[in-house]
């Protein structure tokens, strides 16, 4: 869709663009990956710059084209094989169509009292209304989505409460996109506020070549003032810091796997996060993972696309989900699973990609992905591993299931792993939201709902015995840290440190 | 009470609406009277397909032209009851080609504009057409809603003076030397505004002519008068899907047949539809092999049919005709037209004449022909205009604007508002708080619905047809007592029960066709909701007879108690079942 050969252009970009290795030639090492061209900061260029070969310059066009629903996997969409044929996947330049998805709901109204924000914003109509009657309402050439669409912060616990399966994130997906590409005003400063947000990849890229400076440039006085006055970005929280060195930098420096195994492989959806910002996660991953044996793949990769489902911007996510599926239909051919060590990069990769892109392997991705420590309770015995393990100090944690993780069903994992280990003390604050939802949070109108969805959590965790948080999604902890100013941890931080690795 | 009309018009379906208006346009002193609600005959039982004549271009030229025109004159004069869908004759591989021609010459015989499109670009067009649909002529389909139109149809026949009565059925034709003067109605709670628990009257209209346009009934008034009027009722299914699968009216393109349109209809499709000589307009059996006879055979144009959900299902008699001695067996081969039957001409009977036959879609054209054949009888001049004078609702479509703002309503709503509102929207809207929404489903506003109410009393099947409140996937599961509380304003308590009780059992009954799947599951959330949270079950309050307050801590001693059982258990079930007296039974949520 992007029209774009990215692979054309690499050998420039990667020395412009990472300047830690700039003119290293390598021989293909395993896992290693190629220079260069999943950070290129070609991801920003606007849509409207782009040449639109395949719609055929239908400006109405969205980005997404119905999802997967043929038996082989969306593998054909480029010629529809009749038998798997689903009538989704002709709506040109990819309108869904979601009125019968309407057809499951039985306004129960379990999906509304679940919602976080809901509970908090009286404005908000919630998911029954944004879902299923919004689209049954809806007729075909009736383009009018309604506003408050993007109040909600998608988190999905709608889906996970709905008894009936109407795909609720899906409907929510498709109409902000709707939204977005027709109704916000394209020069607005919300439109600009969030396509920057949504393309933190972008920006984090850039800062990360010069972290101390960027570092220093948020935390400077005014700084934050200035993006809430000019961007609508809040100035009530602190840009995060970006790490001096990124996890991919790491990574090749310390020249990619140690462990070569063709019977065990994953490949590591680090996600931006973990790369530019706590890549101690991510060392933490490779380090968990190559004790148990496993061939650790780095594949390149772009951003998930979670903040570009939750802000409309589903052309920008479509253009990165073609690099990820690519690379990781190959790392698949390789015998790897897709481990990802932050829940709603899981979930993306595993349920919305399907749910809105249809392209060639994209359910084979699907199927294929896992969260870190759910893949090492399906196939290790960590259980056992850890039996023996001992921490040098005894240590308390709070521990916040993400919003995402629950909806995997993995809400209770971390809990269940270390609750025996001996020296842990870990506790589970509840099934409250914690309000920051990626870059919901970081909106200047949302900020207020953002933490008042958040006390819950705040609360529970200062009366949880530790004071050190921990959760697996990197906005939660943002978010926690915020909140209750504890120091956060990742599951996989700590199962490092429990497990007798030699450092 | 008695009262001297110039014309009384029988029958508030389309046909007589349009005769109360275009002669109380025309200046004459009128009066409507109808037994239910308007519409509450065919008119509100049929398709809602405003037809562009094409379903006739094969076997009736002279309908399809009226079609075609009376298509056009709709659009303009009814612009806010009717949704301009378009439509399609769809061919599959194994209807004739020759067929296919056939209608398209028709078509074009009739001056209705057809164009013939491809397969891949009928489902560009509407994408869950079935893969091996062919080819498509394009037609002027349109999909009208009969009730906003009945409605119009009355409220402007009011403002130029007319009566309506609603609730007031016909028992007898007064006859004096030989002619017809008047009729005599019942009243079901006294004239006007219909509501619950007042007394019944009987009244003696007298007017110098009647108009019988009882449609399927036209026999039984006739009878009253002692004339034959041989009108053969003929039963046809509609299916209501929960969604629209289609935007376009898909018509199959072969002759004559079941189970062979989709019309998508507000928020829903209808699908359609049988023809089955049946002996009584009001009994008759509502068949299963019906309702699957639509599903399986329109899911060969639609496919998603099959697994969608259904709502319900209902039936409508056709009010056929049949000139005396044609002797037709097969009811699919009388004719569409209607009839014009001058009793004075033909029973020696003057003062009264019937209209029977036609079709929704030619309601205005009927009813100018039977005004100008009053006015000819009453030696009255008058030109008719209801051809161009828009209906109150359809005047001014420059006032629809942006209703979500100025209102507090979500866009979805508003819309839905507005098109069901016309140019009543701003009036409506601004005058009570419309929020919260009352009806999820369908998105009515609590504007719309009392509205209504001042309109229609407590009766809230009045209500439902004109906001479409309850009309939705829940069939009323979550929002009738929501409906019925609005009605506290204004009513006691009991009525607001009997009006609420009335309104369920009218949403259940039609939804008893489509118990199975999703809508299964929603009768019963319905039906554990309602008696788990507001005990309609076993309310007492609902029962005539006091409540047993005994029943409800009977005590220990309590073992000569008719359930038998335990003391213990005796007690614990009177409490659950809220007091119920025990000779009280066969009351539960389907009552
Ligand atoms: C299944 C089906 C589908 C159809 N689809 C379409 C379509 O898609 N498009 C279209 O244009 N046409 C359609 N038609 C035809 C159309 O519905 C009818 O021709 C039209 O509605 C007839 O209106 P009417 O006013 O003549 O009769 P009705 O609507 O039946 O009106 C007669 C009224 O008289 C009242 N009445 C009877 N007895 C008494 C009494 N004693 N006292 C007082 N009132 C009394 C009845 O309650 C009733 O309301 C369809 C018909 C059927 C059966
Ligand atoms: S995704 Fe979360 S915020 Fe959005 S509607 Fe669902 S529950 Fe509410
Ligand atoms: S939870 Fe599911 S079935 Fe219930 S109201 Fe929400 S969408 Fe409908």
């Amino acid at each position: 869709m992007t029209g774009h050969d990215e692979r054309d252009t690499t050998t420039d970009a990667d020395r412009i663009d990472d300047g830690d290795n700039a003119g290293d030639v390598h021989e293909p090492h395993p896992g290693v990956p190629t220079l260069g061209r999943d950070e290129q900061p070609s991801i920003f260029v606007p849509d409207d710059g782009e040449p639109e070969v395949a719609d055929g310059g239908d400006e109405r066009s969205a980005a997404t084209d119905g999802g997967v629903k043929s038996a082989t996997g969306g593998s054909d969409s480029a010629e529809l094989d009749p038998t798997t044929y689903d009538p989704v996947d002709v709506f040109p330049g990819g309108d869904l169509d979601l009125r019968d998805g309407a057809d499951s709901c039985y306004k129960c109204t379990s999906c509304d009292t679940s919602c976080p924000v809901a509970a908090v914003d009286d404005e908000f109509p919630g998911p029954k209304f944004q879902g299923p009657e919004q689209w049954r309402l809806k007729r075909k050439d009736d383009h009018d989505i309604d506003a408050s669409i993007t109040s909600c912060s998608n988190c999905m616990r709608c889906d996970d409460a709905c008894p009936s399966s109407v795909p609720l994130s899906q409907m929510h997906n498709e109409a902000r996109g709707q939204f977005v590409e027709r109704q916000m005003e394209k020069l607005s400063r919300e439109y600009v506020r969030n396509r920057i947000l949504s393309n933190y990849r972008f920006f984090a890229s850039i800062a990360s070549k010069v972290p101390r400076l960027a570092n220093f440039a948020t935390n400077l006085p005014g700084a934050m003032w200035l993006a809430e006055k000019t961007l609508g970005v809040t100035g009530e929280r602190e840009f995060p810091p970006f790490a001096t060195q990124t996890f991919r930098s790491w990574w090749r420096e310390r020249g990619g796997a140690q462990v070569e195994n063709p019977d065990k492989r994953v490949a590591y959806f680090h996600g931006c996060y973990s790369n530019y910002n706590t890549p101690e996660v991510g060392k933490a991953m490779v380090r968990v993972f190559e004790h148990f044996g496993y061939e650790v793949l780095v594949p390149p990769q772009k951003c998930s696309g979670t903040p570009m489902f939750a802000n409309g911007m589903l052309k920008d996510a479509r253009r990165h989900a073609e690099t990820n599926v690519e690379e990781l239909v190959a790392a698949i051919g390789e015998g790897a699973d897709i481990i990802a060590s932050c829940t709603s990069c899981s979930m993306s990769l595993r349920q919305e990609y399907p749910e809105l892109f249809d392209i060639h392997g994209i359910e084979d991705v699907s199927n294929h992905t896992f969260e870190a420590l759910e893949y090492l309770r399906i196939y290790e015995d960590l259980e056992g591993a850890l039996a023996d393990s001992e921490l040098d100090e005894e240590r308390a944690f709070a521990y916040h299931a993400p919003c995402h993780a629950r909806n995997q069903g993995l809400e209770r994992q971390a809990v269940e792993t270390f609750r025996d280990v001996d020296g842990v003390v870990i506790e589970d604050v509840g099934d409250s939201c914690s309000g920051i939802s990626g870059t919901y949070g970081w909106k200047k109108e949302k900020y207020e709902t953002s933490m008042k969805i958040g006390e819950e959590m705040f609360e529970h965790m200062e009366h949880a015995e530790g004071d050190v948080g921990m959760t697996e999604c990197p906005t939660c902890a943002m978010q926690m840290e915020h909140g209750t100013g504890y120091e956060i941890e990742h599951p996989l931080q700590l199962l490092a440190d429990a497990l007798p690795i030699d450092a | 009470m008695s009262e001297q009309a110039d014309v009384i018009v029988v029958g508030g379906g389309s046909t007589g609406c349009g005769v109360v208006r275009d002669l109380a346009r025309r200046g004459l002193d009128t009066v409507l009277v109808e037994k239910g609600n308007l519409t509450h005959g065919t008119t509100g039982r049929m398709h809602g397909l405003l037809h562009s004549g094409g379903r006739y271009a094969v076997s009736d030229r002279k309908s399809a032209r009226e079609c075609i025109e009376e298509n056009l004159v709709l659009r303009d004069i009814a612009g806010h009851c009717v949704e301009e869908t378009g439509g399609m004759f769809v061919k599959r591989p194994e209807d004739s080609e020759e067929y296919f021609q056939e209608k398209l010459e028709g078509c074009r015989a009739c001056d209705i504009p057809a164009e013939v499109i491809d397969g891949e670009e009928a489902r560009r067009r509407e994408p869950y057409l079935a893969r091996d649909v062919e080819k498509a002529i394009v037609v002027p389909d349109g999909a009208v809603d009969p009730f906003r139109l009945c409605v119009a149809n009355a409220a402007d026949a009011r403002e130029h003076g007319a009566r309506i009565e609603t609730h007031a059925e016909v028992t007898d034709v007064l006859i004096e030397d030989g002619e017809v003067v008047g009729v005599e109605v019942e009243h079901d709670t006294g004239p006007g505004k219909r509501v619950h628990r007042e007394p019944g009257t009987t009244e003696e209209i007298r007017a110098r002519y009647v108009v019988n346009a009882t449609g399927a009934w036209a026999g039984q008034l006739g009878e009253m008068a002692g004339v034959d009027v041989e009108v053969r009722p003929s039963k046809g299914v509609m299916t209501v899907m929960n969604v629209r699968q289609v935007d376009t009216v898909i018509n199959r393109c072969r002759p004559k047949g079941d189970a062979d349109i989709v019309v998508p209809h507000e928020t829903a499709c209808i699908l359609g539809t049988t023809d089955e000589e049946v002996e009584d307009p009001e009994d008759y059996p509502e068949e299963e092999w019906e309702v699957d006879l639509m599903i399986e055979t329109l899911s060969e144009l639609v496919p998603a049919l099959k697994d969608a959900r259904t709502l319900r299902s209902f039936w409508g008699v056709r009010p056929l005709y049949e000139p005396p001695g044609t002797g037709t067996d097969d009811p699919t081969d009388i004719t569409r037209d209607y009839f014009l039957l001058d009793h004075d001409e033909r029973d020696d009977l003057p003062g009264m004449t019937s209209i029977v036959g036609g079709k929704l879609t030619t309601y205005r054209m009927m009813a100018e022909s039977i005004s100008d054949h009053v006015c000819e009888k009453l030696e009255y001049e008058a030109e008719c205009d209801t051809a161009e004078v828009p209906l109150p609702g359809s005047e001014d479509f420059s006032v629809l604007r942006e209703y979500m703002e100025e209102f507090g309503i979500r866009s979805p709503v508003g819309r839905r508002s507005a098109q069901r509102l016309g140019s009543k929207t701003d009036d409506v809207l601004s005058s009570v708080s419309p929020n919260p929404v009352v009806c999820e489903c369908e998105g009515v506003t609590r504007a719309e619905i009392s509205h209504a109410i001042g309109e229609a009393g407590s009766d809230l099947n009045a209500v439902r047809l004109r906001t479409r409140a309850s009309m939705g996937n829940c069939q009323g599961g979550f929002c009738t007592h929501r409906i019925a509380a609005e009605l506290t304003q204004e009513y006691p308590e009991p009525v607001v029960r009997d009006a609420e009780d009335e309104l369920y059992q009218e949403r259940w009954k039609g939804q008893r066709h489509a118990l199975w799947g999703r809508q299964l599951s929603q009768a019963m959330l319905n039906h554990l909701l309602h008696a788990t949270t507001m005990n309609r079950d076993g309310d007492p309050a609902g029962l005539d007879a006091g409540v047993d307050f005994a029943a409800f801590d009977a005590g220990p001693d309590a073992a000569d108690d008719p359930t038998g059982g335990d003391a213990g258990a005796d007690s614990g079930t009177a409490a659950a079942d809220g007091g119920r007296p025990f000779d009280e039974g066969g009351i539960d949520g389907d009552r």
